[in-house]
């Protein structure tokens, strides 16, 4: 009797698991699947879950696109670019928060935290019209040059959090040998934060590779498009008749970084969420 | 001649990293010099030092970043301020803030949609996530195939592409979503009764939101008076006013995975002794569920709806690849943030637009402070 009503429950429980599965990754099987459909496919009024014969027309149309090949390589090098600059700073930014004992540490600190309260939205205008006066609008530097201060208080934080974590002994030997701040931040904790920085890096990327509202803001001219702004651009509502297989096409290629960089390091990205949410 | 915008960014970002270098040195300079008058030891002289060099670069990008600008359009928010015109701008007190709380009709109907979505979305989507969080944390196996695919969603969620792939398939007549639902109520009739009390309900929900927004209630009275809906009624996601917020529910539930995890720590967190005691004094599974899992999980609960409100107070994208431009839609769809954006980066309007963005950090700071007033009633923080 027991086991039977275990056994029922297990098969319910991999129903459930299984089910939930299907349904949550159901648009992205969904975005395949119609870029491999030929348009009248994509409007017919029956259902076609795989298309009976697939074509890569839509893919061939975009590897001819300039436009999206511009936009994809804006995108690759914006992201890069940010990145970079970012975790370099922030990295930096931890070690004064986590290592060194200095006057004011804990009211800079507290100030941080308290950047996170404040809305993005409440600093775009004024900031928009602070790149305007530097002529710095239809350009990359807008979404770039803010991140080299150390952008993003969350990120700091969860690189600080792991930082102090490494054992003091570690910074009083090699200053007995002579070392300098600098020297321990990149000899000795750098190395120890691999995992970190790289849950910190993944972050920053889907950020950086998914931002909209920025790049909208700035970027005015197609040959500036990141791929989230030109890929909306061909959804166009004043049409009849809309390009489907293009668009999924173009969103397939879109998301098939975010899909390699989360899986391969969905191992301590999934830490990493617990560890940045928690800090409440 | 057309500078290389490339070339051109790369530049810039060296001049600023020398830029970085050479105030945090000088910051750092400063601040050891003072500790130097103060007659500090050398090791707290260098400590200063180090502190200060390090922590630079986060400080002038503080000053310039965020206290300028929000002091700036502080400023700003009481001025008529059009950056096209080119004009400086000109004080005009608390008209800004007046034409936006008592006549503008969009900024209300913005305002009336973005509480929609936290009212009605945002607990279905904490339920979705605690529901995935307790069928993950039964130890099955495949656990990490499954929370990867439960993940997936909060890093592809809010990319542009994906959200035109909703757009496809909320398409009211061909979509695949109104597809299924016309093949499974046409296979088993209670289905359909199902799906059509679900359709009266939302839409009645929806109507009494929008007549909030509008003041007039003509619409509820329609389909009030309309009555139950005809078989084979399906959802109108993306055409009607009375559906356009609830599809971006649907987007809001798929993304829930972030909450799932923090959910899925709390559970972690959950003693296994209490289960296995109760366990011992017969209570079945709900009981155990009701009375120990579920006060003992109230904490992260409190978190991710106020993490939650706080997002959904922002929601942007989704409004953005779904509606834009979709003029029949836009009142019963925009969010306060599309509105900001509308007004500032499209009328170019940047007094009107920095006096949205105080009301809405105003408006985000009231809503979480009373969450923290009324925790106390509702969240448990030890339970025995």
């Amino acid at each position: 009797m027991r086991t039977s009503t275990h056994i029922f429950q297990r098969v319910l429980l991999y129903f459930l698991l299984t089910g939930m599965t299907v349904l949550m990754s159901f648009p992205l099987l969904w975005m395949i699947s119609s870029s491999l459909k030929t348009l009248e496919e994509t409007n017919a009024p029956g259902i076609i879950w795989i298309p009976a014969h697939p074509t890569f027309q839509a893919y061939l149309r975009l590897f001819q696109n300039s436009d999206f090949l511009r936009a994809y390589f804006n995108t690759v090098f914006y992201t890069a670019l940010a990145l970079t600059g970012t975790l370099i700073s922030i990295a930096f930014v931890a070690y004064a928060f986590s290592r060194v004992e200095w006057p004011g540490k804990n009211l800079v600190f507290f100030l941080m935290l308290s950047t996170m309260m404040i809305p993005p939205q409440a600093l775009i205008v004024p900031q928009y019209v602070f790149f305007n006066k530097l002529g710095w609008v239809g350009t990359f530097k807008p979404l770039i040059i803010p991140g080299f201060f150390a952008g993003g208080a969350a990120m700091v934080f969860l690189l600080r959090q792991a930082m102090a974590q490494i054992p003091k002994e570690l910074d009083e030997a090699a200053f007995v040998d002579g070392a300098s701040h600098l020297q321990i931040w990149w000899e000795i904790v750098m190395p120890l934060m691999k995992t970190p920085l790289a849950t910190v890096a993944t972050f920053l990327f889907v950020g950086f590779w998914n931002n909209l509202l920025t790049p909208l803001m700035y970027l005015q001219t197609v040959d500036l498009y990141t791929l989230p702004v030109y890929v909306s651009t061909l959804y166009n509502i004043n049409l009849t008749v809309q390009q489907w297989p293009t668009i999924m096409a173009a969103a397939v290629l879109t998301t098939v970084p975010l899909m390699v960089v989360f899986f391969f390091s969905q191992r301590f990205i999934l830490e990493g969420v617990v560890v940045s949410g928690l800090k409440g | 001649m057309m500078k290389n915008p490339y070339l051109d960014t790369l530049m810039t970002a060296g001049l600023t990293v020398v830029f970085i270098v050479l105030t945090s040195y000088g910051l750092a300079v400063l601040a050891r010099q003072i500790q130097r008058w103060r007659g500090a030891s050398p090791k707290v002289q260098q400590d200063t030092f180090a502190g200060y060099l390090f922590a630079a670069p986060w400080i002038t990008g503080f000053l310039i970043f965020v206290v300028f600008p929000l002091l700036a359009s502080l400023y700003w928010s009481f001025t008529d301020f059009r950056i096209a015109s080119g004009a400086s701008p000109q004080w005009v007190g608390f008209s800004n803030y007046a034409r936006l709380l008592l006549k503008d009709t969009s900024f209300r109907a913005s305002i009336v949609n973005t509480l929609f979505l936290v009212v009605v979305g945002l607990p279905l989507q904490i339920a979705v996530a605690l529901f995935l969080a307790v069928i993950l944390n039964q130890k099955a196996r495949g656990e990490k195939i499954f929370r990867m695919a439960f993940y997936l969603p909060v890093i592809l969620g809010f990319n542009a592409a994906v959200l035109l792939c909703w757009r496809l398939m909320l398409n009211t007549g061909t979509g695949i979503i109104n597809q299924i639902l016309r093949a499974l109520s046409r296979a088993f009739p209670p289905f359909d009764y199902l799906l059509r009390a679900g359709i009266f309900i939302q839409e009645l929900i929806s109507a009494v939101f929008l007549g909030i927004g509008s003041g007039k209630f003509n619409l509820l009275m329609k389909i009030w008076e309309a009555g139950f809906p005809p078989p084979n009624r399906v959802p109108l996601w993306i055409q009607s006013p009375l559906w356009s917020k609830t599809s971006v529910i649907l987007l809001m539930i798929w993304g829930c995975g972030a909450m799932m995890m923090i959910f899925l720590a709390g559970l972690n967190n959950i003693p296994k002794e209490l289960h296995e005691a109760a366990e011992v004094d017969g209570a079945n599974r709900f009981q155990r569920f009701w009375k120990i899992t579920f006060p003992l999980l109230t904490p992260y609960i409190f978190y991710n709806l106020v993490v939650g409100t706080i997002n959904t107070l922002q929601i942007f994208e989704p409004i953005y690849v779904l509606y834009r431009d979709n003029q029949p839609l836009v009142s019963s769809a925009i969010s306060m943030v599309y509105y900001l954006w509308q007004v500032s980066f499209r009328h170019f309007e940047i007094g009107m637009g920095s006096a949205i963005s105080w009301l809405i950090m105003l408006l985000i700071l009231i809503v979480t402070l009373i969450q923290f007033r009324l925790q106390n009633r509702w969240v448990t923080y030890e339970l025995y």
